[in-house]
């Protein structure tokens, strides 16, 4: 039995969706499972997601994963430096002087012990 | 066959009608046939900054709604033989004329000049909409502001849906010393967001203002960087490959890893 590759069929469909980046100011995705965007989220966009949200890009505009209250939600992006960020019902923006540290490396954001915490994707 | 260039922005006051005079101006210069469109209808000022207001009969209003033919809305420039003008009315609001009327004025249009440059008004409603409409390529104007810039990433999300997947960007009223304190966003910082290519940088420059006032547009004058400026952007337009003034202010490793799926 090969157990090492997922088969096709076993995996769950329509849950995660891809988009080819970048959102512009104005561009609005809201989706029931897993967001991918290739390429940039920028300032006044939003991406909405019941799931996870994950950018291959820079982050700039506003986010909400678990939106319908998953708390083990995460986002993740290239460059983390959103405009706000949410988790479930959790709304937080980036500090003062978040802008000095943002980009250097891929973050993710959870909640962790309550909070949403940012950290550096360890690769 | 020529081509129609529809010059925009989202936000007003960035320098849409100084890129639309100063670019048929040089264009002009070049010895293209060239026509400037002023399509912000009730605040039209195009013809102020090209000198030409006292010789206006018909608008394009005019034109719209068949009140003379299209050659009798067109003024001819003080000096440049190869460029005109056709005038929005300044009585009327963005209403007074339809995207299929645009459509076939700009096709008409473009049989007759090399190139067709039209000057659209703040905003994205109709205004917007019918400057759009005709155009086969557009040049999205921004200052190095964040607003600016916002509106600008707006504006070329429409023109992608429009149908014009390709808009390229002029950062006007740069100020390089504020630049170069990290005062101001840089060239790269905006190309970065916006993922379009680059087609020019005009400094900010007080002789603009007042070349404008005189109604001279200053790409005319061969002494003024910011009239070279426009002058380039002119070649680049025409498919001349004129190479940037080092402004400096690169981009780090990272955020080159970042722009990749957006190029
Ligand atoms: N590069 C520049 N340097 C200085 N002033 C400028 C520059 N570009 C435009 N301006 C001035 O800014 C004002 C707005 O420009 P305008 O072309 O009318 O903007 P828009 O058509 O986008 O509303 C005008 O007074 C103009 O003279
Ligand atoms: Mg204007």
């Amino acid at each position: 039995m090969m157990t090492d590759f997922w088969d096709k069929n076993d995996l769950p469909k329509g849950n995660t969706v891809l988009i080819e980046g970048p959102l512009r100011s104005g561009h609005k995705i809201d989706y029931d499972g897993n967001v991918v965007v290739m390429g940039d989220v920028n300032a006044g966009a939003e991406v909405r997601a019941t799931g996870h949200i994950i950018i291959f890009g820079a982050l700039r505009g506003m986010v909400h994963s678990g939106a319908q209250g998953d708390i083990h939600a995460k986002v993740l992006a290239l460059m983390l430096f959103p405009t706000q960020l949410r988790i479930a019902d959790h709304i937080t923006c980036p500090p003062q002087g978040y802008e000095e540290i943002a980009g250097k490396a891929p973050e993710v954001a959870q909640i962790t012990g309550g909070k949403v915490v940012i950290e550096q994707l360890i690769v | 066959m020529g081509e129609v260039i529809v010059i925009t922005s989202g936000k007003g006051g960035v320098g849409k009608t100084t890129t639309t005079a100063n670019l048929g101006t040089a264009l002009a210069m070049m010895g293209k046939r060239t026509v400037l469109l002023d399509t912000d209808i009730g605040l039209r000022n195009l013809d102020v900054v090209m000198g030409l207001e006292n010789r206006i009969v018909f608008n394009l209003v005019d034109v719209a709604e068949n009140r003379c033919r299209l050659n009798q809305a067109m003024i001819k420039d003080k000096k440049l033989d190869t460029l005109s003008l056709i005038p929005a009315a300044q009585t009327r609001d963005k209403t007074a004329i339809t995207e299929a009327q645009m459509e076939k004025i700009a096709r008409t249009l473009k049989k007759d000049f090399d190139y067709v440059l039209i000057d659209c008004p703040a905003g994205i409603e109709q205004g917007f909409k019918n400057a759009v409409a005709g155009a086969d390529r557009a040049l999205v104007v921004t200052t190095p502001e964040i607003s600016a810039v916002r509106d600008a990433d707006r504006v070329i999300g429409l023109l992608e849906a429009a149908g014009l997947p390709h808009p390229e960007v002029i950062i006007n009223r740069v100020r390089f010393d504020m630049v170069r304190r990290g005062e101001m966003m840089g060239i790269d910082d905006i190309i970065d967001i916006l993922a379009v290519e680059l087609i020019g940088i005009v400094a900010d420059d007080e002789d603009i203002v007042i070349s404008t006032n005189k109604g001279e547009p200053i790409a005319k004058n061969q002494l003024s960087a910011a009239g070279k400026s426009f002058r380039d952007v002119a070649r680049r337009l025409a498919g001349e490959n004129v190479p940037f003034q080092d402004v400096g202010g690169g981009r780090s490793l990272w955020r080159k890893v970042c722009a990749v799926f957006n190029r």
